[in-house]
């Protein structure tokens, strides 16, 4: 089915409305909003249309991705988790696995993906989840904390050690031993389903192994690329939201006689968000042609982009929040939940010195140019 | 192996050497083992798959993606042969 950009953001703005606040309040986005979307294959929308997807390019992807968390961040973030789920199948699984499972997710099931655990947060080579063959199939056993999205899933794409490297394995939630508990009360992107996941002794067939025998490592980059630049655009979304509230509270309150606009230390406020918000485009714009061009710069290119508009974001939101003073300072406007939700965007996919220490050692292994 | 396939090999070793040689700032030997050398961290790592795939119109799925095919260069040459061969 064809979809055009324009198409996918008037259905966004008729599924989100004005609800945002509720759903951010309430911790939940309603399944129907999130069922409409799955089965248009707009939650991964560049799984290839061979496989039942929209097959869009990363840059159309991202200019949807972004318009989606310029209104709900919690919404975008359960989209990132679904194109994670998507491209770590595509990405590590055989033409086999592509067939089973992501017409499945173009298609209307919802996905999540599990790396950290309890002791394996940042240094994900501590993790400890375990995929053993057991006869004709496998066994998983281990846990996993704040797996985006994990209440919705229908499906988890669990990473785990496999052997001497690691592996992948397709979980269902219903799948007996699986436990799946809500973080509660999150501080940011309140609304996308962060859980912690049990599996205990859960025996799955050998066609959910994706991958098996790479280095965890490389395992986990891999599956990261796509969440950090989907988080990356998700910030630029943030940014523009942020950006749209500051300049028209800024053009239209009126203090010391004239609007805040025309006091300097605002119009500072004003800039600094536009500069933000073009530096994050920018950022993931350079990321997308990456990626769409299938060139190797795209993971490096993916990092920066994720490292650049999530700092850019948060200071984004704190510098909005500034701006619009007493009207953003009430639980769940947008500008005080984009400050809560770009933090956020700091901590995850490789926090800001996560990426920071992968960019320096990049620096380091450079070459003269 | 017949000519056409030692000019093949022979090229392909070539310009994947010219891609890790570009990345490392150093010349590196065939039957270097990249993994222990240190010189391929987990981004490199991902890069070299997607190089590959871009350079030879290849795609490497699955049970491909396992380390031993990417230790060497002489190693990568022999999964883009395969790769190929297999079309």
């Amino acid at each position: 089915m064809p979809e055009s950009l324009a198409d996918a953001h008037e259905l966004v703005d008729d599924l989100v409305g004005d609800q945002a606040i509720e759903w951010d309040r309430a911790g939940l986005i309603p399944d129907g909003v999130l069922r409409t979307l799955a089965n248009r294959g707009l939650l991964c929308a560049e799984v290839p249309e061979a496989s039942g997807g929209l097959g869009m390019s990363s840059a159309a992807n991202g200019e949807f991705t972004a318009f989606v968390g310029s209104r709900c961040s919690s919404l975008r973030s359960v989209m990132t988790s679904q194109g994670m789920a998507a491209w770590t199948i595509q990405r590590l699984g055989s033409s086999r696995q592509h067939a089973a499972y992501l017409p499945r997710l173009a298609g209307g099931q919802l996905a999540a993906v599990a790396f950290s655990e309890p002791d394996a947060g940042s240094d994900l080579s501590a993790m400890t989840t375990t995929i053993e063959p057991d006869g004709d199939a496998v066994v998983l056993r281990g846990q996993k904390v704040w797996t985006t999205a994990a209440h919705y899933a229908d499906l988890i794409v669990v990473v785990g050690r496999y052997g001497s490297g690691a592996a992948a394995v397709v979980v269902p939630t219903s799948a007996s031993g699986v436990t799946v508990t809500r973080v509660p009360r999150p501080s940011g992107c309140r609304a996308a389903g962060h859980a912690d996941v049990r599996f205990d002794d859960v025996r799955l067939p050998v066609i959910a192994v994706l991958g098996g025998g790479q280095p965890l490592m490389l395992l986990v980059t891999t599956a990261l690329a796509y969440g950090r630049i989907s988080v990356a655009w998700g910030c630029v979304g943030i940014l523009r939201a942020c950006l749209d509230a500051a300049r028209h509270h800024a053009r239209t309150r009126r203090q010391f006689g004239r609007p805040l606009a025309q006091h300097q230390l605002v119009g500072r406020h004003l800039a600094n968000l536009l500069t933000g918000e073009q530096i994050a485009t920018r950022m993931c714009e350079h990321a997308s042609r990456c990626w769409d061009s299938g060139s190797p710069d795209m993971v490096v290119a993916s990092v920066l982009a994720k490292q650049v508009s999530a700092v850019q974001a948060a200071q984004g939101a704190a510098a909005a929040v500034q701006v619009l003073g007493s009207v953003a300072a009430h639980e769940g406007h947008a500008v005080e939940r984009a400050y809560r939700d770009a933090k956020l965007m700091e901590l995850i996919e490789g926090s800001t010195e996560i990426c920071q220490l992968i960019l320096s050692d990049h620096a380091v292994s450079m070459t003269a140019r | 192996m017949s000519q056409d396939l030692t000019t093949t090999a022979e090229s392909i070793a070539q310009t994947i050497a010219a891609f890790v040689s570009k990345r490392v700032g150093a010349d590196v030997p065939a039957d270097k083992d990249l993994f222990e050398s240190g010189l391929v961290s987990s981004l490199f790592a991902m890069e070299l798959v997607v190089h590959l795939e871009q350079a030879f119109s290849v795609q490497i799925l699955g049970d491909d993606l396992k380390r031993d095919n990417f230790r060497s260069v002489q190693a990568m040459t022999a999964l883009v042969l395969r790769l190929n061969g297999a079309e």
